[in-house]
């Protein structure tokens, strides 16, 4: 449960200063490890810097997003929740420059599926892209490469609570003990569309699942033109808690503002990030991998001929 | 066994299920006939290991793996000169130790590792350890005597029994021909007619059967039980001495769920819950499912950390 999962302990944190600071420091390192291979050309401009990573970011997670709502079969939404939730952790203490995003995003979608449960072969995984049979293989080996990778930087913390349960189960409560909201059912389109945004926003990482399950159906209500206050003081016993419930208003109001901030990057700026990512890649890709301890280079060569595809 | 075959001849094992496998010194199998083809003149070498080895080395081939053989003749051989018990040793560590030491000379000897030294070694104790070693092999002796006696006694046990009911059979046979016997002559000599002739001869047949039908029934009295124990020895009822320790007192645990509290499982029918959840199909209720476990995972997942970093 998710009162005594990891993704409490070590993957909630409390406002987005921690958020920002992994990152920047992230940047950091990998432009520290760059320098060090003394490449001529190369200076600070040709580095992304953190507003450039935050461009490229987003638009990666909505290709994520894009290619899981084709997917065939169907992918449940919780499959999808765990993959950005993934993705939006790797880069929380990596650089999209050191590893290159498309990559991880297709290797999130896949760790996701096999930890959730969805049973896909790896072979289907990939027929989902678009493009021709040989370079889908080229994309499997590199998704097998990539996934030991991924599980170690999540710190093995595989389980990810999503709220679209919480959410449900908000909506059962809602029908049972709250009469004076008529048809609770009205609120669930809202509700979801809601959460949807949420996932691409840091909410995963600020707040718990059932906080934002909560807001997002407040939210839908107020949306309505419905009051809900009742429900918070009465059903969950917070009549007397004035404290407990300021402070709940209060995360609410920060959930929102940090949905209302996001926006879709534009098309211009995704595409100078994008070449400037491409020309790194290009330069550090070779070098990169001899820099990887021996004792790496050799768990990614045993790994590589024992990878576990089904 | 007919898995493996003759390395030489290799057909003739499984035409013939009834030829036997033979080992020697070097852990290398033969059938018999190829024993008898090679070793015609006594001595030759191994086929597959070009050791030099003796016809009256060949045993019987008593486990699949001939490896197994080679090492068990080996272990016979290690343990006639390390032959040390367990009340030889003043401490469980030393003895292990010896076990040790006896382990590895085996395997050495087994797997052809470090040979000269090992049988080196094996001299050296020789040497050292000889009054011990020859108690030992009297108390070995002694011991295999006395199961040899117990052996001997069953067996005449179970002869003596073999004659008796022999004997018994014969005596039987032997009565009722001369009841027979009895009956013609009576019919020659006796003025009585024959009719009651007859029926005293059946009656006394019938007696004798009878009789018969007893003995066989009366077992005879043992004085031991199966186990070797004597009967009629007394046997202590005292009762165990009991051991009351600390009893185990059980507290629930406590799970901080960091939200509001949640109906129990069996009250979400009672307060409502059910009606706004999908009803269980008989499919699913004949697997054990019922909607409270997904009314109930859902209201958990709901409440589970809304108060968490508010508190």
């Amino acid at each position: 449960m998710y009162h005594n999962s990891s993704q409490k302990k070590y993957w909630t944190f409390d406002n987005e200063a921690p958020l920002e600071q992994m990152r920047h420091e992230a940047n950091q390192k990998y432009r520290s490890k760059a320098i060090s291979l003394r490449k001529p050309g190369i200076n600070d401009s040709s580095f992304l810097d953190p507003r450039e990573e935050k461009v490229l970011f987003r638009h990666y997670e909505k290709r994520l997003l894009d290619f899981c709502s084709v997917f065939k079969p169907a992918m449940p939404k919780s499959v999808v929740g765990t993959a950005c939730m993934y993705f939006r952790r790797f880069y929380l203490n990596n650089s999209l420059m050191e590893y290159h995003p498309r990559t991880i995003m297709l290797t999130c979608a896949y760790l996701s599926c096999k930890v959730d449960e969805f049973n896909v072969s790896s072979t289907q995984f990939v027929g989902n892209l678009q493009e021709n049979p040989a370079s889908q293989e080229r994309a499997l080996e590199q998704i097998l490469e990539y996934e030991l990778l991924l599980i170690q930087q999540l710190n093995f913390h595989l389980v990810v609570h999503n709220p679209y349960r919480p959410m449900e189960g908000f909506i059962i409560d809602l029908k049972t003990r709250y009469p004076m909201l008529e048809n609770p059912e009205m609120l669930r389109k809202n509700a979801d569309d809601f959460l949807n945004r949420a996932a691409v926003t840091d909410a995963g990482l600020l707040f718990s699942p059932s906080q934002i399950a909560l807001t997002a159906v407040l939210n839908s209500a107020a949306r309505a033109g419905l009051k809900m206050e009742t429900y918070l003081t009465e059903c969950m016993g917070l009549k007397d808690d004035k404290e407990t419930l300021s402070k709940m208003y209060d995360a609410m109001r920060r959930m929102t503002i940090l949905l209302k901030e996001y926006e879709l990057p534009r098309p211009e700026e995704v595409n100078v990030c994008k070449q400037k990512l491409e020309r790194i890649h290009a330069e550090f890709a070779q070098t990169t991998n001899l820099l990887m301890a021996p004792v790496e280079r050799r768990k990614e060569e045993g790994r590589r001929g024992c990878s576990v595809r089904f | 066994m007919d898995d493996q075959g003759c390395p030489r001849c290799k057909t003739t094992k499984y035409r013939n299920p009834s030829l036997k496998l033979m080992v020697n010194v070097c852990g290398h199998t033969l059938c018999e006939n190829c024993v008898d083809m090679l070793f015609v003149r006594g001595s030759g070498n191994c086929v597959q290991c070009d050791t030099p080895l003796r016809k009256s080395n060949f045993r019987l081939q008593l486990f699949e793996d001939p490896a197994i053989d080679k090492e068990v003749e080996i272990r016979k051989r290690v343990l006639k000169i390390y032959n040390k018990r367990d009340f030889d040793f003043s401490s469980l560590r030393e003895y292990n130790d010896y076990l040790e030491q006896v382990e590895e000379i085996v395997y050495n000897l087994t797997n052809n590792v470090d040979v000269e030294r090992t049988k080196q070694i094996m001299e050296q104790y020789q040497r050292e350890n000889r009054d011990v070693i020859q108690r030992n092999k009297v108390k070995l002796t002694r011991e295999q005597e006395e199961l040899e006696e117990i052996l001997l006694l069953e067996q005449q046990d179970t002869e003596q029994r073999r004659l008796e009911t022999l004997q018994e059979e014969q005596r039987q046979l032997q009565a009722k021909r001369k009841n027979k016997q009895a009956l013609l002559d009576e019919l020659e000599r006796s003025q009585l007619p024959a009719s009651i002739l007859l029926a005293q001869h059946k009656d006394r047949a019938a007696q004798l059967e009878t009789q018969i039908e007893k003995q066989k029934q009366s077992v005879k009295p043992t004085t031991i039980f199966s186990t070797g124990i004597p009967k009629g020895q007394t046997v202590s009822l005292a009762p165990v001495i009991r051991v009351e320790e600390v009893l185990y007192k059980y507290q629930p645990i406590n799970v901080e769920t960091y939200g509001p509290p949640l109906p129990e499982l069996e009250q979400l029918d009672r307060l409502g819950y059910l009606n706004h959840v999908r009803t269980a199909t008989p499919q699913d209720l004949a697997g054990g499912y019922t909607s409270e476990l997904a009314c109930h995972r859902a209201l958990q997942d709901a409440f589970s950390g809304l108060f968490t970093s508010l508190v």
